[in-house]
């Protein structure tokens, strides 16, 4: 019997490595992704990621290791399953909008009468139906976007890789995609989302894995990754606490942002110990909560760790 | 399957459905059509009638002019200049701007000028006066002694820069005043016709069984075969650089390889790119096969186009063949290209070099041609990049034995398949690299590349 609490996992990335001549663009890497949950694929510009991702949708091949997607070695039939929105977007410029929808689609092996009602479906739901008939080059960038993204999902895809899906959208625009992403995630849709935009990834990723310079930094669920790094870390705002702001044994660090400062205590120092002496000592608080680092914290401190 | 025949359809509909695929398939007839037609209909329109004076102190030559002039005279020369035009096809502009002048009828009207007892000069005044009063066009007046080796024939006109008409009309005088010094040396009109009778220059050429051939028609009709089969390779060549360079330009390229094999995707294009071009031919022979049974029936035309060398259906099937073997060939060197620049107009600079290599093959045909058994013809009409435009050449010029174009054909789909080869290693690896034009060393690599 399968566990219902742990979903399957439907791609395995096992010990891959990819070399251009003496370029290591991909460096021993392994991760799983689990059917059902939004996997980010973080990493610095770089990193390695578009490498990985043309080998996990077959356009290359690893020079080492294996790629399993559903249980099966990767392989040509098994495009027909992915769904892949490439970083660098493009359509033909002198092209309907229908028309190109409908060849993405047959080289999906979709027949035209599903994908013609499908077209209708998604410019529906995307408010672009008025656009069907019209050429590319008639259209706005975030149109364009949309339109990528409906040749991505024509084919009813299991695996969705979405590179950078939001750059260039407005933020009406993302939060538009965010909700199309929600409707199309289902217990039997695997995606992953690769990004350098931590705060959307951490809107929307239950699992990540962070890779730079071609190998792998940190991986697992977002939420045991940031327990693991957010012990102690307070977000504070308050009055006259110079004096313990700057005992560096207490405090090892301070963050100032516009509406609070972040404050990185020592280790081993209780929170609540903190907070007795500030109120002892007279400081007037007006916030003072635990939090955990955001994953953008955590990417600049990996990353910068490395270098 | 289903994919490479949707990418086949995709290909298609892509050149098929623009403006201008229909444009062009419909100009080069059109353009066809008129060089042929426009130039008679213009000359057909009959101009305002020469009215002419004529002084004539000798009395034989302006009769005899009369009748050079005459309709009956004038459809008899045209018969001859036909004919003329069926043995000697290099006949340059000048004649045929004459024959087609002598289709006016009636285009002079003469006067004659009673000039008995005059001086010269007073008769010169008044006929300058009568020109100048518009009551005549032009006039000529003949010397007395018209053996004389200083004679002159006046000829004053308000038209002077009417060159046809002035043309048909020296010509016509020549002849009168020929045929009258002939008279006066007592040859009869029946010896003087016999004698000055064009010859009858009959070149035909010989082919393998023996037999007689006509080849005048050949050369036009071999031009225009190598003409359209190198402007047919040169743009759809030029097509598959472009929609290459496109999807690498605007990255479709990646989503396509997700989709496909890279191989496939390349066939797709080159086979569907490949059956629009053979569209366009067809319809081209289908007009060309109407515009030919057309000119048939315009009895001027008839010789030079029943000169022109039957073309049976087997040629057509040939032409084809070696159309797409052409096209292949070359379709293969421009993706190639186009998946190692980064835009269309680093495109263009490489696109030289294989359109030389069809202009020398363009070239090579002319030699073809003039002699088709030659051996220079053999190797040209076998050789890759050149056979596509010689091979159908020379089956015009004289069918070669079977064995020789299937050499063609096997020589080419040796070097297709090389080139297709090759082409699918660079385009697999060039498609997905962006920012800066391959080296020769990089794409040396890529080709090793597993």
């Amino acid at each position: 019997m399968l566990d219902i609490s742990q979903p399957a996992i439907s791609l395995k990335i096992s010990n891959v490595s990819k070399r251009f001549g003496e370029f290591a663009a991909v460096e021993d890497l392994s991760f799983d992704v689990k059917v059902g949950r939004i996997f980010g694929f973080l990493g610095p510009n770089g990193a390695g990621k578009t490498t990985t991702i043309r080998m996990i949708v077959g356009i290359t091949a690893p020079d080492e290791g294996s790629i399993t997607l559903f249980d099966q070695r990767m392989s040509s039939g098994l495009q027909n399953r992915i769904g892949y929105l490439p970083e660098e977007r493009g359509l033909y410029r002198k092209m309907k909008v229908v028309d190109q929808l409908r060849y993405f689609a047959a080289l999906k092996g979709v027949s035209q009468s599903v994908a013609d009602e499908r077209i209708d479906k998604w410019l529906g739901r995307m408010e672009l139906s008025e656009w069907k008939k019209k050429k590319t080059s008639d259209l706005s960038k975030g149109m364009q976007q949309k339109i990528q993204f409906i040749a991505t999902v024509l084919h009813d895809p299991d695996l969705l890789i979405l590179d950078e899906p939001f750059s260039g959208l407005d933020p009406i625009n993302v939060e538009f995609m965010i909700d199309v992403l929600a409707e199309f995630k289902s217990n039997e849709k695997t995606i992953i989302f690769s990004t350098h935009l931590m705060e959307t990834a951490e809107r929307l990723c239950h699992d990540i894995v962070l890779i730079n310079r071609g190998r792998k930094v940190v991986s697992g669920s977002l939420r045991e990754i940031k327990e693991s790094y957010g012990q102690n870390l307070i977000a504070f705002r308050g009055t006259n606490a110079d004096a313990i702001l700057g005992d560096a044994s207490i405090i090892e660090r301070v963050v100032t942002h516009s509406d609070a400062q972040e404050l990185h205590l020592a280790e081993g120092v209780d929170p609540q110990d903190v907070l007795r002496r500030m109120v002892e000592s007279g400081v007037i608080v007006s916030r003072f909560e635990r939090t955990e680092p955001s994953l953008n914290d955590i990417f600049i401190e990996k990353v910068r760790g490395a270098a | 399957m289903t994919k490479f025949l949707a990418i086949v359809k995709h290909e298609y509909k892509k050149v098929v459905l623009k403006w201008s695929f229909l444009i062009g398939t419909m100009l080069l007839p059109l353009l066809a059509v008129g060089f042929a037609v426009v130039p008679a209909l213009i000359f057909s329109i009959k101009g305002e009638p020469t009215r002419i004076a004529i002084v004539d102190p000798t009395g034989n030559i302006t009769p005899r002019l009369r009748e050079n002039l005459s309709t009956e005279r004038l459809a008899e020369r045209r018969r001859e200049a036909a004919r003329d035009a069926v043995t000697n096809i290099s006949t340059d502009q000048n004649e045929q701007l004459n024959r087609t002048a002598e289709q006016f009828q009636e285009a002079f009207i003469f006067t004659e000028f009673d000039s008995t007892g005059r001086a010269a000069e007073s008769v010169r005044s008044e006929l300058t006066s009568m020109i100048i009063r518009g009551e005549i066009d032009a006039f000529l007046i003949i010397p007395t002694d018209i053996e004389a080796s200083d004679a002159r024939f006046e000829f004053r006109s308000r038209r002077a820069g009417d060159i046809v008409t002035n043309d048909s009309f020296r010509n016509a005088l020549n002849r009168a005043v020929r045929s009258q010094r002939l008279a006066n040396a007592d040859i009869s009109e029946e010896r003087l016709a016999q004698l000055s009778g064009n010859v009858n220059f009959d070149a035909k050429g010989i082919d393998d069984r023996g037999e007689d051939k006509d080849t005048s028609g050949l050369m036009i009709a071999s031009l225009i075969i190598g003409l359209m089969i190198y402007v047919t390779l040169a743009i759809y060549g030029q097509a598959i650089l472009g929609a290459v360079v496109e999807e690498k330009e605007t990255r479709i390229a990646e989503i396509l390889f997700s989709s496909a094999r890279p191989f496939e995707l390349m066939m797709g294009k080159l086979v569907g790119v490949g059956m629009a071009g053979l569209t366009q031919l067809g319809i081209w022979v289908l007009t060309a096969a109407v515009l030919i049974s057309f000119l048939a029936f315009q009895s001027d035309l008839a010789p030079l186009v029943a000169s022109v060398p039957p073309i049976t259906p087997l040629m057509i099937v040939y032409f084809l063949i070696f159309f797409l073997v052409g096209f292949f060939t070359y379709a293969a060197i421009f993706a190639l290209i186009g998946s190692m620049v980064t835009s269309v107009q680093e495109g263009g600079q490489f696109a030289f070099p294989p359109i030389m290599l069809l202009l020398v093959g363009f070239y090579l045909s002319f030699a073809v041609m003039r002699d088709p058994n030659s051996s220079l013809s053999f190797w040209a009409s076998i050789a890759p990049f050149f056979s596509p435009i010689t091979m159908p050449v020379r089956i015009l010029a004289e069918m070669p034995p079977f064995w020789h174009i299937l050499l063609a054909v096997a020589v080419n789909s040796i070097a297709i398949a090389g080139l297709v080869w090759l082409t699918s290693r660079v385009y697999r690896v060039g498609m997905l690299m962006y920012g800066k034009r391959a080296t020769l060393p990089e794409v040396l690599k890529w080709i090793r590349q597993v």
